[in-house]
């Protein structure tokens, strides 16, 4: 072994390997301990206070305008706690379809708002509506020890005819080396809808007004979740969840055209529906980080006792283009079955069943979203800014069976075009 | 992570780097808890020093261009630590060479040094233009901050003293060649460490050093050179003169309490070029050069 021992050379000037030896002693003594570093990723290297706020553009081809800005604030206290709160306005005004089938000649409906809307022979009739929306939602995070976190929150948003009050809690504990999370949670919601003149008579014209008291709904949703990081690159994830609605589940504006034996629409009648809807899904996520890049996956399976089942598609992968600056494609694809009591109409004369509704959305219906977001930092300005376009196209079933006469010839279901435009900043300090 | 015998082993990339760190425990979970906090803390360390990050610590004291900014614990212990270096090895050491790296190519190729941009970027180097007052600094404009040369030397010692914390086990952490060992494997006998022929193409160790506890680094990099009119010169540019070393060892490898120690006191010594066995000889250090 040739290695240079410290032989006690006598005249030795150690002056150099002295002075370092002190101030690498006095460095590593001036440092926070250890512990804290440890733990890093809870309190001590994260900024204190963050901000995030998004403006978004929503526009459905011809129909609804949404604008929607939110800001959210997190203040991160020494102990590792945190607070934040989310302020969000939606300001929407555009026409939704009505239920109604198209009339074969001109129809006029009555909205919401009191206005009147012509629609076209063969066009899908609308009502116009403007409303804005305010909520409010707050988190209060607490970790007990370094394995398990508790997030109490609450939630509040308020509408023209519609008002939302919850609760929810979250309680996540690490396990297996850290490596692996359960996660349960459980809220509680309470809306009230206060339909505009009053709640009509279900199968009805709609002029028999049943009370003009506000309707409840009680919502009720638990889930367990399980996540594992297998390998340094790669995260899986499965979680299982429930909703239980009970109350009033109607949409109060919503009709059902009633049509003779040519299909030409003689009468709508208001929609009825159950007045409870239990829900549940499963989901499946994986997120891989390649050397620079990240992949995220995931699937959903929902079902509900309306005989609603869907399946939802997730992919999105984030392209590093250095200096903190990125694109991330994204790709939706969503189809969902009706609901058991979903019909196109009634023809003349027939037995009215126990429920029915020709609300498109628990009709047939495949969505396919496709967008972009890009992220980026500008020079001599701090935070994150993000920008991000998504194009939505909704298809469903254009010719339901059973339909009568000239509906035949009609799109009952016209494919729909979705656009939106988000604009996002963030910043911490 | 993995198990190999009696030795957990977590293996990841880092500071441009293989880095590694064996763990002597038979309690894999407790063993695996701090191997993860140890990948975590080397990410984290160079995430705050990297040049090429954005929201790096170097990269905000670089846009500050000319005015002060106040740095935080972490990075003013570091840059005391840099201050004191630079001042016991006569200005040898020195965290501002950026400007100076640029005027040079050290790929083995014949190269014609651009005498005035090296006078030029020597207006731009010397930690003496750098006003530090802790825990404020003012980096001239156009002067470069690396921390490149005890970044992953600091490292080492800070997983090491984090892996310390969470379990009561040898340990060994082995970041790219520098190294700490905590202290004594179970059955009494040292780490055995290998020490690369730098000038070797394949992996051919030349030497075996014994380490107990301590840190251990290694400067220099003979595949690294340039020729100037026939002349081979290393690597290692001296910040004084603008000019590559002469006769400087082809490595340098330093035994100390630590491995930041460890790490700055080789890279001094070969700043000593030819006199760089001298040097080490007189600090009384444990070392080994390769000529």
């Amino acid at each position: 072994m040739q290695l240079s021992e410290p032989t006690t050379a006598a005249a030795a000037d150690t002056r150099v390997a002295r002075r370092l030896r002190t101030a690498a002693a006095v460095l590593f003594a001036s440092l926070p301990a250890i512990a804290r570093a440890a733990d890093s990723g809870t309190a001590s290297d994260a900024p204190a206070n963050q901000l995030d706020f998004s403006g978004l553009l929503y526009g459905e081809a011809s129909r609804v305008a949404v604008i929607e800005p939110i800001a959210k604030l997190t203040h991160r206290f020494a102990n590792g706690q945190s607070l934040s709160g989310q302020l969000g306005i939606d300001g929407i005004t555009g026409a939704s379809p009505t239920g109604a089938l198209p009339s074969g000649k001109v129809t006029t409906v009555t909205s919401a708002s009191g206005n009147v809307t012509t629609s076209a022979a063969d066009q899908i009739p609308t009502t116009k509506f403007n409303d804005i929306r305010a909520s409010f939602d707050a988190d209060y995070a607490v970790p007990v020890g370094t394995l398990f976190k508790s997030t109490l929150g609450g939630h509040f948003s308020r509408e023209k005819d519609y008002q939302s009050t919850g609760a929810n809690a979250q309680f996540a504990l690490d396990v297996l080396q850290r490596l692996s999370t359960i996660t349960v949670g459980g809220g509680f919601n309470h809306d009230t809808s206060f339909p505009t003149g009053g709640t009509h008579a279900p199968f009805t014209d709609g002029t028999t007004v049943l009370t003009t008291d506000p309707q409840g709904k009680d919502v009720t949703t638990w889930m367990v979740g399980l996540s594992r990081v297998v390998t340094r690159r790669l995260l899986v994830g499965a979680n299982v969840s429930g909703t239980n609605e009970k109350g009033y589940l109607t949409e109060p504006y919503k009709v059902l055209s009633v049509v003779d034996t040519d299909g030409y629409p003689v009468s709508t009648l208001t929609e009825k529906r159950p007045d409870t809807r239990t829900r549940k899904s499963v989901l499946g996520s994986a997120v891989y980080h390649l050397a620079d890049d990240v992949l995220y996956l995931s699937y959903r399976r929902y079902w509900d006792d309306w005989d609603i089942r869907s399946h939802t598609i997730d992919v999105r992968y984030r392209h590093e283009l250095g200096a903190d600056t990125w694109w991330e494609p994204h790709v939706r694809y969503y189809a969902q079955s009706e609901a058991r009591f979903h019909t196109w109409g009634f023809a003349q004369g027939a037995a009215l069943p126990q429920y029915a509704t020709s609300d498109y959305r628990l009709g047939k219906l495949n969505t396919l979203t496709l967008g972009l977001m890009y992220g980026f930092h500008l020079l001599d300005y701090p935070g994150t800014f993000t920008i991000r376009g998504e194009y939505m196209s909704q298809f469903g079933e254009t010719h339901p069976e059973g339909a009568v006469g000239v509906q035949k010839s009609y799109s009952l279901m016209p494919g729909l075009s979705i656009g939106s435009l988000t604009a996002g900043y963030s910043i911490g300090w | 992570m993995t198990r190999e015998g009696a030795l957990l082993v977590a293996r990841f990339m880092a500071m441009a780097s293989p880095c590694e760190v064996l763990l002597e425990t038979r309690d894999d979970a407790a063993g695996e808890r701090a191997l993860l906090a140890a990948a975590q803390e080397a990410t984290r360390i160079e995430h705050k020093y990297s040049r090429y990050r954005s929201d790096s610590v170097t990269n905000a004291v670089q846009q500050t261009s000319g005015t002060d900014v106040e740095v935080d614990e972490e990075t003013s212990g570091l840059l005391d630590f840099a201050a004191q270096a630079h001042d016991v090895s006569g200005g040898r050491f020195d965290l501002t060479t950026g400007a100076l790296r640029r005027c040079w190519t050290f790929d083995g190729r014949q190269v014609t040094p651009d005498v005035d941009a090296i006078r030029d970027a020597l207006t731009h180097v010397g930690w003496s233009r750098v006003q530090w007052r802790r825990p404020r600094l003012t980096l001239p404009a156009g002067m470069e901050l690396d921390f490149g040369g005890i970044g992953k030397e600091y490292a080492v010692d800070r997983v090491a003293a984090i892996m310390t914390a969470h379990v009561a086990a040898p340990c060994l952490v082995n970041f790219g060649g520098d190294l700490f060992a905590s202290g004594p494997r179970g059955d009494g006998v040292p780490w055995s460490i290998g020490i690369e022929d730098p000038g070797a193409p394949t992996c051919i160790l030349t030497q075996e050093l014994a380490l107990t506890r301590g840190g251990v680094a290694t400067s220099g990099d003979a595949r690294r050179f340039a020729m100037v009119e026939g002349r081979r010169l290393g690597h290692v540019l001296d910040p004084r003169t603008g000019w590559p070393v002469t006769g400087a060892p082809r490595s340098v490898t330093v035994v100390a309490a630590t491995c930041l120690e460890a790490g700055t006191l080789a890279t001094i010594a070969l700043l000593h070029g030819s006199g760089a066995r001298e040097f080490l000889q007189a600090q009384a250090a444990t070392f080994t050069l390769l000529d």
